[in-house]
């Protein structure tokens, strides 16, 4: 700031101080003998006596507003550019609340009662539209089924399989090796029976949306009738949640929808609660031996961290403790 | 401290600044122009020069210069005149902290050490045995390793083809005469001696690679001189309990892992 | 002989003992340690995993 003033300013400043200071002192010398000066030199003198005056401070002032007056008057309103929106705030969704999962907290597994409810929920209500292409039939086996019935599961679905003797492909009932079958044959086919939306892959969907569970859990309880001035076009659903308020999918829970064979009772929010709970497990299989290793890692380094300082100042105590002592030679003249 | 008694010994310490001719340290940024009170004892009065008005172009000027009455001995300046003069040097007193019982010093240093020793070699080892798991085959490549086949279907004195791995395996069930001609060789004397008992899990069950292992031909099912294999490439034989027995062939043929599933009647391969 | 003399002397004096008991230790640590944590695990989520679980499933397989 100081070199956009004009040097002249300073100069003025400087020796006009000095004028004042050098008649001072040469009327009141009996008084500054003792205390002779506190400030060595002329020059910083003027300095600050400058950086003190009121003048300084005003010009100093008036320069600051008319600068942010200037700036305000080219590019708008401060503190910051003016916002040019292109979009509006309903167009990034809203935010969804946080739930309180039974998997949050650093010690909390999965509820795998919820997994096995929600893969019912899963297989009786999103496969119709929603594929899961990387869980395979043995994902679930030790999860929320067991060996045979993910095995009786799998037989139930034919995969293609081949060639056999006579070079032909072949339909198989599937195997625990195989993967969950698509609704779909492929993208196309999903976007021709769904109006040209595609119901995304749901093996990752509680990593790849923005809010994770919540968010999902938000989406699907979330459906109500589009608020007074919010069009929304013919097949598409209003969700305030959903990035834009309008998306493809209806709503798709309705309380009593799926029959549980643990006799929980099939509320609109327990259905959404157990599938996320269950996608949520199909994006992060290797949670609960995520944290349980977790777990471990954290006592045992913070164990070895505080060792490690002891044995610093174990190492360093008799360095840092170390008195030196000088003997001067003898004397030997006697002085 | 220690150097004011050696002051008086006429004991010089080598100069860190620049002295004035008058033994003043030159220091340009501090300020020595404080003027001692007058001293009416002093045995030196400042020079006239020291101090006054001087007329300059720029206007009066007051010029004032201390400068401490000349000492006869050197001594030291200390930047705090009230510091107390010491005979002791000031050191502070640790025996506070000396440990009362040296023993317990040592073995709970020792403990500490060694457990950060345990703890180390505990993470090293969980470390290491990881990493190694992560060069093992992955679960969907161990999931598809294995094959299962009902061999509760297939009869006496049948051979049955299998794929497992892009390779065919023979599974053969052996009827009792075929048991005992396998068990009866004289095994020893084989280019690739192994006994039948080595080779299957059940004596009814023969289950290998059906891979020649001379250059890689599928060898014929119940061909051959000896009752057995016999491959059409090179005219390799193998007998009833798939060991190499004529021909170019260096080894057996190759048993892999398997199981039997007694409960459901079943052979897991892998 | 005070216990810390008896322990200096069993176990430190000699490096070779020493070395040798920190890897006997790591190893008796690591087994302990684990279950220790699997405990704790296990309690804090009582009910929630599969093993927990598994008994009603598999009960009319048997």
């Amino acid at each position: 700031m100081l070199s956009r003033l004009p040097s002249g300013a300073l100069k003025q400043a400087s020796s006009a101080a000095r004028l004042t200071r050098a008649s001072a002192v040469s009327s009141s010398r009996s008084a500054s003998v003792r205390f002779a000066s506190s400030s060595s030199s002329t020059s910083s003198n003027a300095f600050e006596s400058f950086m003190n005056s009121r003048l300084t401070l005003a010009s100093a002032t008036l320069f600051t507003a008319g600068t942010v007056a200037w700036y305000a008057h080219l590019y708008g309103t401060l503190p910051f550019l003016g916002e040019a929106h292109a979009s509006h705030h309903s167009d990034e969704g809203l935010h969804p609340v946080a739930y309180p999962w039974s998997h949050n907290g650093f010690f909390d597994s999965f509820d795998h009662a919820s997994i096995r409810r929600g893969y019912q929920v899963y297989r009786e209500v999103c496969a119709a539209c929603h594929s899961l292409d990387r869980i395979a039939w043995r994902n679930l086996v030790g999860v929320s089924h067991t060996a045979d019935e993910a095995r009786v599961m799998a037989e139930e679905v034919e995969y293609p399989d081949g060639p056999n003797d006579d070079g032909e492909m072949f339909q198989r009932p599937g195997k625990l090796a195989d993967y969950m079958p698509a609704p779909y044959p492929n993208d196309e086919a999903a976007r021709a029976g769904n109006a040209g939306a595609l119901p995304p892959d749901l093996s990752l969907i509680v990593k790849a949306r923005h809010g994770g569970a919540d968010y999902i859990f938000s989406l699907l309880t979330g459906y109500i009738d589009p608020p007074a001035g919010v069009e929304i076009r013919e097949g598409m659903n209003y969700n305030p949640f959903f990035p834009g308020g309008a998306l493809s999918m209806a709503r798709v829970l309705f309380d009593g929808l799926v029959e549980y064979d643990d006799g929980t009772p099939a509320t609109t929010s327990q259905m959404a609660k157990d599938v996320v709970t269950f996608l949520n497990w199909a994006a992060e299989p290797e949670h609960d031996e995520r944290k349980k290793t977790g777990i471990k890692a954290v006592i045992l380094f913070s164990t070895l961290f505080v060792l490690s300082i002891y044995a610093k100042r174990f190492k360093w105590g008799p360095i840092k403790n170390r008195k030196i002592q000088y003997n001067p030679p003898a004397d030997k003249s006697g002085h | 401290m220690a150097s004011f008694q050696a002051v008086k010994k006429s004991f010089n310490l080598t100069p860190t600044v620049r002295a004035l001719p008058s033994g003043v340290p030159a220091a340009p940024l501090l300020n020595l122009a404080a003027r001692a009170p007058a001293d009416p004892h002093a045995h030196d009065a400042p020079p006239s020069w020291a101090g006054g008005l001087s007329k300059t172009s720029s206007g009066l000027f007051s010029k004032t210069y201390t400068t401490g009455p000349a000492q006869r001995l050197f001594q030291q300046r200390l930047l705090h005149t009230s510091a107390v003069v010491k005979d002791a040097p000031e050191v502070p007193d640790f025996s506070g902290y000396r440990a009362k019982n040296t023993d317990n010093t040592r073995a709970l240093s020792y403990v500490m050490v060694g457990t950060m020793g345990v703890l180390s070699a505990s993470v090293a080892k969980s470390s290491v045995s990881e990493f190694l798991k992560t060069m093992a085959a992955s679960a969907d490549v161990l999931a598809l390793a294995k094959v299962e086949v009902d061999i509760s279907s297939i009869p006496e004195g049948k051979n049955v083809i299998i794929k497992w791995r892009g390779k065919p395996v023979f599974i053969r069930h052996r009827t009792q005469s075929e048991i005992d001609e396998a068990r009866s060789a004289n095994w020893k004397t084989f280019r690739d001696p192994q006994s039948d008992e080595e080779r299957t899990k059940k004596p009814e069950w023969l289950v290998m690679l059906g891979v020649c292992t001379h250059l890689g031909c599928v060898p014929i099912g119940e061909a051959g001189d000896f009752g057995g294999w016999f491959c059409p490439c090179h005219g390799s034989h193998y007998d009833i309990s798939g060991r190499a027995r004529k021909g170019p062939a260096p080894l057996n043929l190759e048993v892999p892992v398997h199981d039997f599933n007694d409960a459901e009647g079943k052979l897991v391969i892998g | 002989m005070s216990l810390s003399t008896t322990i200096y002397n069993t176990f430190f004096k000699r490096n070779s003992i020493y070395v040798a008991s920190v890897f006997t230790a790591a190893f008796a640590f690591g087994i302990g340690f684990d279950s220790g944590v699997t405990t704790f695990w296990d309690t804090w989520n009582k009910g929630k995993q599969w093993k927990d679980i598994r008994h009603k499933y598999v009960q009319d397989e048997e």
